[in-house]
């Protein structure tokens, strides 16, 4: 689903990625975990087309997400931490404009998800509260039924209910047959929680990339928060500390 | 810092304190080459020359300036219920009467201060005799008003806009009024100066509002209202991507060009309402004006249509919500196209409206009659018609062109490309004003550009088809356009030039201007290469 190939970037004289190679299959939630800075939004914004390699290669399903935006993007769904979505727009007229561009769009589950969230249609964006937000957010990035899901830090800084419900759209989004979610988080918990597979990311290279099981089982039954250490060097934050 | 006002001051100052001496060196300067090049010589005001046009420029740009630094506006949200006083001073343990105090203390010094500085340069070296106190004292009320209607909390979003505008415009025509029967200093000063006091206090009253959480809501009883009386139409879905972009720019950027244009037409056109203004000379002018007004504001307004979210991290770049769309960028730009033609034609249909109303409200009909009647005994009516179909489908096609010509620069999201530009576009503004006024006086210099007009055309044609050839390949590489869109764009292009040039030809019928010189006059006029490289601008931004 997901080819990284040599990956490179710079920022000015700093390296964000350096020769990132990444390999993601179809099905399955993977954790992708580092300290802030690691180059972890770089590497998703790479895989959505934001980002032109300079070199190596990007491809998801198959094609360039520069060159083929619509073919790509109509099948990712994505949330970010920077949710930006326009703060003039009602909820209403939000689900309106984004379902124009998705022909696989369901409107019986967009309405579902509005009311879990209780999400008010007539509200304006810019009204709603920083969990609210990341709701609305999740729903766009739901809706459709997308066969990819990235969400770049969702949960940070929000309350233990709102990453309740983005955790829940994780195991409601990988229940659907093949489907995949590319999660990124410096909450090891979380990753913990849902992620099949970890990559460990520090100051642009992949340090470690296995699925969840083989993990524990090669480190002695270590959690995840203790494999972070050993092998980036510095304590992540839990979950309490955000 | 040993007190609040202190460290209020020095907010206000520290981002802005090169800005003040840049425009302290810039008059210094443009003073210097006022006496050197033109001598002592006053410069004219009405209507004001190049040389005061350099100076009356700078002043104006930073009385508005320091009107949106003061009252907060650079930083708010001026369409929302909420007030744009910064919510993180509510928090300092400092009474409201120095947050709202001092503020308008530093915003009326520093109003007063850049009048007295004008008017002092006016009388040195440009040699006008202004008056001194009463201006001062209109621009510190000017700003403290609009500080109360800014920092005061609303029902609905919009209506401090509104408000504003209203109040500014009823202080404005109190002195314009005062100006034209010349009214004496002291009765200006007695009725601007109790202004500031009363200012002040409405003002604690907004912020102490605003600082308790006190904004009254009005949103739920319009929209109950508005469904009882079934004002609120229900909600189609969009027909395809396009459409719901082109929503999407039209209610993003679609509606502020009329709304500006709007706002300006009743100053404009009511002059034609003051007993003497009836005269052909007075209504002429007033109506060349209005015409003129939505393309010079389009200008304005097109700084905005390129941005995409002034709430994202990146202001200069494209929101992520926005360049995750699953649509390419060509299709963005067409959309922001579109929504330029609906607003252009929203506001000429406002213009034309309030041009017809007020003919027939101030009596002007019969002057605006009898010229047109009389150009059309001198040219044939055919000509009169043609003209006129001509000249407002100039002015619609130029206020279209000035929305979007700025998109390839805008788009880049690159912040030195936008913030270079826009100093070079001031620049050559401020060089081309005395530029043209020596043009305008020197007939040597006028036979000469005659002369070289065919050769300047010339260049001109080479540098844009050099150009649009090297974009269309850059599009054709990248594959941001298609090979059928790239055909029927440059098709459109020659059939629109071939259709302009016919007309010259038809009109201008005169041996002193030859036909090549009309061909490429026609190729300069029609919009190609600047509007072709906005998918490549917003390509570029897009995928970094």
């Amino acid at each position: 689903m997901i080819e990284v190939s040599a990956l490179t970037r710079r920022f000015g004289g700093t390296p964000a990625l350096a020769s990132v190679s990444l390999t993601i299959p179809r099905g399955g939630v993977y954790g992708l975990v580092g300290a802030n800075g690691a180059g972890k939004t770089t590497l998703i914004k790479h895989i959505l087309g934001l980002f032109r390699a300079e070199s190596g290669s990007v491809r998801v399903f198959g094609l360039d997400p520069v060159a083929e935006p619509i073919a790509v993007l109509s099948r990712i769904g994505y949330l970010s931490e920077e949710n930006d979505i326009p703060g003039w727009m009602r909820v209403d007229e939000l689900i309106r404009y984004s379902r124009a561009f998705y022909p696989a769009w369901d409107d019986a589950y967009a309405e579902e998800l509005r009311d879990a969230f209780a999400l008010d249609p007539g509200a304006k964006v810019r009204t709603l509260s920083k969990g609210q937000k990341a709701r609305a957010g999740l729903l766009l990035a739901l809706a459709h039924r997308p066969e990819l899901l990235v969400l770049d830090e969702p949960s940070s800084g929000l309350d233990p209910i709102v990453r309740r419900d983005i955790l829940g759209a994780i195991l409601r989004t990988i229940a659907g047959e093949g489907r995949t979610v590319l999660f990124s988080s410096h909450l090891l918990e979380e990753v913990e929680q849902v992620a099949d597979h970890v990559t460990m990311i520090r100051e642009g290279k992949i340090v470690l990339s296995a699925p969840l099981d083989t993990l524990r089982q090669t480190h002695g039954g270590a959690s995840l928060a203790e494999i972070f250490v050993a092998h980036v060097g510095t304590p992540a934050p839990s979950a309490a500390d955000v | 810092m040993r007190s609040p006002a202190a460290a209020i001051a020095w907010e206000f100052h520290r981002p802005h304190r090169w800005a003040l001496v840049a425009l302290a060196g810039y008059l210094l300067v443009v003073g210097i080459v006022k006496l050197l090049v033109f001598g002592p010589a006053p410069v004219s005001l009405d209507p004001p020359d190049a040389i005061a046009a350099l100076g009356v420029v700078p002043f104006t740009v930073t009385f508005f300036y320091l009107l949106a630094l003061f009252s907060f506006g650079l930083t708010g949200d001026l369409a929302g219920r909420q007030s744009i006083f910064p919510s993180r001073l509510f928090t300092l343990p400092v009474p409201t009467t120095a947050l709202a105090g001092w503020p308008m203390l530093y915003g009326a010094a520093s109003m007063a201060s850049l009048w007295l500085v004008a008017a002092l340069l006016a009388r040195w070296p440009w040699g006008l005799d202004l008056p001194f106190i009463w201006p001062a004292f209109l621009a510190a009320a000017f700003l403290a008003w609009t500080q109360v209607l800014a920092w005061m909390p609303y029902g609905v979003s919009g209506l401090r806009v509104i408000a504003t505008v209203l109040w500014l415009i009823a202080l404005d025509a109190i002195v314009i009024l005062a100006v034209h029967y010349e009214a004496s200093e002291p009765l200006m000063v007695a009725f601007l100066a109790p202004q500031l006091p009363l200012a002040y206090l409405a003002a604690r009253v907004a912020v102490a509002r605003a600082r308790r959480g006190d904004a009254p809501d009005w949103r739920g009883s319009w929209a109950r209202r508005g469904r009882l009386t079934g004002v609120v139409p229900p909600q189609r879905e969009f027909s395809s991507p396009a459409r719901a972009q082109l929503w999407f720019e039209w209610r993003r950027h679609g509606r502020t060009l009329p709304v500006l244009v709007g706002m300006l037409l009743p100053f404009e056109l009511g002059l034609l309402f003051i007993p003497g203004n009836e005269t052909p000379a007075v209504v002429f002018k007033t109506l060349a004006a209005v015409l003129v007004t939505p393309v010079v504001m389009a200008g304005f307004v097109a700084a905005t249509v390129s941005t995409s979210n002034p709430h994202a991290r990146d202001t200069y770049g494209v929101a992520p919500f926005l360049a995750t769309r699953p649509s390419t960028s060509a299709a963005l730009i067409a959309a922001k196209l579109k929504m330029a033609i609906w607003s252009t034609l929203a506001t000429w249909l406002l213009v034309l409206v309030a041009i017809v109303v007020t003919l027939a409200l101030s009596g002007t009909w019969p002057v605006a009659i009898d010229r047109v009647g009389r150009f059309s005994e001198a040219v044939g009516t055919p000509r009169v018609i043609v003209a006129a179909l001509l000249g407002f489908a100039w002015l619609l096609t130029s206020t279209w062109k000035q929305l979007v010509r700025s998109l390839y620069i805008g788009l880049t999201g690159r912040e030195w490309i936008i913030k270079t530009s826009g100093f070079l576009a001031l620049v050559l503004l401020l060089i081309m004003l005395p530029t043209i006024e020596w043009i305008g006086e020197t007939k040597r210099v006028q036979a000469a550009l005659w002369d070289a007009w065919p050769l300047i055309s010339a260049v001109l044609v080479a540098v844009k088809m050099t150009a649009a050839a090297w974009i269309a390949t850059a599009l054709y590489a990248h594959r941001l356009l298609s090979d059928r869109t790239l055909l029927i764009g440059t098709a459109g292009w020659m059939i629109a030039v071939l259709a302009l040039y016919g007309v010259l030809v038809w009109w201008v019928s005169t041996p002193f201007i030859p036909r090549y010189l009309l061909a490429m006059i026609a190729i300069l006029a029609v919009p190609l290469a600047r509007l072709s490289a906005a998918p490549l601008a917003l390509d570029w931004n897009r995928h970094r």
